[in-house]
């Protein structure tokens, strides 16, 4: 069931910076995609334009069969969350607990049920702890936890994630992609962009994007099998399915596959 | 780098508190007019002690008072010495000659060196000043062997004590108000509280909504902001940019060296937070519900008597005067 | 000739009045020649702190840090001039953000050369070479610094710094935010330096690929404190990584799991992916 449908959108920065070019995509409810490609590729462009921070001059985006436009971005904000690669530049709160109730006082939730959501989705993320906590005293993946139980207390279950982890070590980065996981599999869509392409063999489709448009969209295995589309677009195949490429053995491709798809 | 103490706001228990940050905004507001209404001495000196015991009654630790009177001490002595020598009426309580001659300005040289050396060990830097001023005084006053190439009279007047007392205090009951208030008031209140007196501005087109969620903003990344302009000194450093030596000219280029990267982090900062909070459904201007609300309670309506009271009293003082 | 560290201990005053021990007794001898070392440690772990003792941006709060010969200890020292020691070890940050200032890429790389008295022409000659020592070409010089992508900006924060031909190179995290591409032109750039002056190299990663491929020696930090200090291989081989949460190289990860979904006889200690094939096609050959 298509939840996004992103229909021959193009969209320019201004004459000499195209951003995208005729865009198409479906995306169905409870999918996770990953999208891949170099800077300059459209993928930040394209993440703002779900969210109606940026407005295409062709083509259309519906969202949960409704066609975003000024009137209706307000509305399907609530049900598309973006987080954003800096876990710094999106706190706005003086606290934990201010930062989860900014986009609840936006939608004027009554205080008594802003309460019990910040404590309930505090304790989902991990974060029940360090409600009075000021910003400059967590760590970026500590924040960007806070980014998210903001969100899911919006009650929306499209996540973006743009580059959401490239700010964190490596640790902390795969405790994140490892609470995307747990979020997918509770039914939330999840579209994560990400030039990490380890990051991105666990979701169930990959969206290579190159120069703006669409250079490939495919489930995740058959488009790894393609080795020719990772190298017409200059990203690398993971570590694992390079070593996999160059044995000839049957059994241990197969391994090795297992191995980079279920981590 | 764990977060700064913004505006000395220490966190504690006590009356003040647990007052509702408009109130404690308004009635030291009306406590300030209040004290700048009274006309003498004795008067002052009542409001002095009152100040004093609501210290004492809020249980605020007067060292912290004192400690917050540090950065204008040099001004409450200027204001004294100044007051001392303007004020010509009443009883001469002193009269001396001040004599400069070639001893007396060795002598003021030599008190000068032993300041600074003592600086360097002391503690007790505001004390070892005052020793310095009695120092001068001292040696201008008794140093007189040989002929003076320029002497005046230094009158100490009756008027000029009691004028200097009374602007000190003075000064001093504000800066005492004032402390209270930022030192049991988090900023954020304090902004609620401003927010709140402001509403009725709304009329005239000030949003006061939108200018408080500015401020809070603004106080959210006062740490952010401190622990990259030490990123960035340390990278430029590393280049040489020595921030402690150097000529004028060496200087402003290390300045500039550490505000363009700043204003440019600065941009880019304002650029991501305001997409952040239009996706989170954030339109200025339009009406939104708190998490954090302020409400008064019986200790508000006692403060508020009170302050009336004093206001009232002073303004029957001025009149009666 | 080097950096020498005597129980060095550094202490945060935090506004609670805690303090924080970001190192605690580390004791370390960096030579300025042959080395190449990668300074491995989990978030907090003190990585940052270590190097700014390295050209004495911070002092320690107790024990002492010998660079190049002069003595730092707690208090700053008149006679010692501490911005010489920049020249000596060149200190290059994260995010070339915090760098960049300039109008043109050849003025920002200048600035580092002017600050020590170079003679302007020289120091646009020595901002040319360092551009061509990262692999950017002339035409990068006259270019404003804010419009050039991630990598590029990284690869002029690094020019700034080489541009003072330091004895020691210490880099945070270089090659973080780098595609595999760029990550392998920057370690073979570094490994050429290294090569070609034999100049000691100090580079914190949080990659281990990159740290069993190219170092000879890794000092990892747990806690503040010195965790190990040896090779990659031994370091590997050993424990320590289970306690830290720091995670094995791709190489070995991979063979382990072979080895123990497939049993394979393999060695697990393979440095890059040509050796991986190598070793699997090896044990394949056997059976």
């Amino acid at each position: 069931m298509s939840i996004i449908s992103v229909k021959d959108v193009s969209f320019s920065y201004n004459e000499k910076k195209q951003g995208l070019k005729n865009v198409n995509i479906e995306i169905n409810k409870g999918e996770w995609i990953a999208i891949l490609g170099h800077n300059g590729s459209g993928k930040s462009t394209l993440a703002k334009t779900l969210v109606g921070l940026l407005e295409p001059q062709n083509g259309e985006i519906i969202i949960d069969s409704i066609k975003l436009t000024e009137e209706t971005a307000y509305d399907l904000r609530k049900k598309v969350g973006i987080v954003f690669q800096n876990p710094d530049n999106q706190f706005v709160g003086v606290t934990v607990r201010d930062d989860i109730a900014f986009g609840m006082e936006n939608l004027c939730v009554p205080r008594e049920e802003m309460l019990k959501k910040i404590d309930f989705y505090a304790e989902k993320v991990g974060m029940i702890d360090f409600l009075d906590k000021q910003p400059s005293n967590l760590s970026g993946g500590q924040k960007q936890r806070v980014a998210i139980a903001g969100i899911l207390a919006m009650k929306s279950d499209i996540l973006i994630f743009d580059e959401a982890t490239s700010m964190l070590d490596p640790y902390t980065r795969n405790d994140l992609i490892q609470y995307i996981k747990e979020l997918n599999e509770e039914g939330l869509t999840i579209i994560m962009i990400t030039h990490d392409v380890n990051e991105a063999v666990l979701a169930d489709k990959i969206l290579i994007m190159n120069k703006g448009e669409v250079f490939a969209f495919d489930e995740t295995k058959a488009l790894l099998k393609n080795k020719q589309i990772f190298l017409d677009s200059h990203l690398e195949l993971p570590v694992t399915l390079e070593i996999a490429s160059k044995i000839n053995n049957k059994k241990i491709k197969e391994s090795l596959w297992e191995f980079t798809l279920t981590k | 780098m764990n977060s700064i103490i913004i505006g000395q706001y220490i966190p504690g228990k006590g009356f003040f508190y647990k007052l509702d940050p408009r109130t404690k905004i308004i009635s030291i507001l009306f406590l300030m007019i209040a004290v700048f209404m009274l006309q003498n001495i004795t008067q002052l000196l009542i409001a002095f002690g009152i100040a004093f015991l609501m210290l004492l009654i809020g249980r605020i630790s007067i060292l912290k008072v004192i400690k917050g009177l540090k950065p204008i001490f040099v001004l409450l002595i200027f204001t004294f010495v100044f007051q001392i020598a303007l004020n010509t009426e009443g009883v001469i309580l002193s009269q001396a000659t001040m004599h400069f001659n070639i001893y007396s300005v060795i002598g003021i040289v030599a008190v000068f060196v032993i300041w600074r050396l003592l600086l360097r060990f002391g503690r007790l830097k505001i004390l070892l000043f005052i020793a310095f001023m009695l120092g001068v005084y001292f040696v201008l006053r008794y140093i007189n062997y040989l002929a003076d190439f320029y002497s005046f009279q230094f009158t100490i007047y009756e008027k000029g004590i009691e004028m200097s007392v009374f602007v000190v205090v003075r000064l001093l009951i504000i800066i005492t108000l004032t402390t209270v208030l930022t030192l049991t008031t988090k900023p954020t209140d304090l902004t609620s509280g401003l927010e709140s007196l402001m509403h009725p501005l709304k009329k005239i087109g000030f949003n006061s909504e939108d200018f408080a969620l500015i401020i809070s903003i603004a106080l959210r990344y006062i740490p952010t902001i401190f622990d990259e302009s030490q990123k960035i000194m340390a990278a430029q450093a590393s280049r040489g940019a020595d921030f402690s030596e150097g000529k004028l000219k060496d200087k402003m280029k290390q300045i500039i060296s550490l505000l363009v990267p700043m204003f440019i982090i600065a941009f880019m900062r304002s650029e991501e937070l305001a997409d952040a909070m239009e996706s989170r459904n954030f339109v200025p201007g339009e009406r939104r519900t708190r998490i954090n609300i302020l409400t008064f309670s019986m200790i508000d309506v006692y403060t508020s008597v009170f302050t009336l009271l004093c206001f009232a009293s002073a303004i029957v003082l001025k009149v009666i005067a | 000739m080097g950096i020498y560290f005597n129980e060095v201990t550094h202490e945060y005053a935090s506004y609670s009045k805690k303090t924080y021990k970001a190192i605690q007794n580390i004791s370390l001898r960096i030579e300025k020649d042959y080395e190449f070392i990668a300074l491995v440690g989990h978030t907090g772990s003190g990585k940052s702190t270590l190097a700014k003792h390295m050209n004495a941006l911070i002092f320690p709060t107790s024990g002492s840090v010998d660079i190049f010969g002069k003595h730092i200890a707690q208090k700053r020292d008149k006679k010692i001039s501490y911005n010489q020691l920049r020249k000596n070890v060149g200190l290059v940050f994260q995010f070339p953000e915090y760098q960049l200032f300039e109008e043109t890429v050849e003025k920002d790389i200048m600035f580092g050369p002017l600050n020590f008295k170079v003679p302007l022409e020289e120091a646009k000659v020595i901002a040319k070479e360092s551009l061509e020592l990262v692999g950017l070409d002339e035409t990068y010089l006259k270019r404003n610094p804010f419009n050039l992508s991630g990598g590029e900006k990284k690869r002029v924060s690094i020019a700034g710094i080489l541009a003072l031909d330091p004895d020691i190179l210490v880099l945070d995290e270089p090659t973080s935010g780098l595609d595999p591409a760029g990550k392998n032109t920057l370690m073979k750039l570094f490994t050429e330096i290294h090569q070609k002056t034999n100049k000691t190299i100090i580079i914190i990663t949080h990659d281990m690929d990159l740290v069993y491929e190219y170092f000879n020696r890794v000092i990892v930090l747990k806690d503040g404190e010195l965790s190990f200090d040896g090779t990659p291989d031994n370091l590997f081989r050993s424990d320590v990584l289970d306690s830290n949460h720091l995670d094995y190289p791709n190489t070995i990860k991979t063979l382990k799991y072979l080895k123990e979904k497939l049993g394979l006889d393999v060695d697990i200690y393979q440095k890059n992916v040509d050796d991986v094939v190598v070793e699997i096609n090896r044990v394949i050959a056997n059976e």
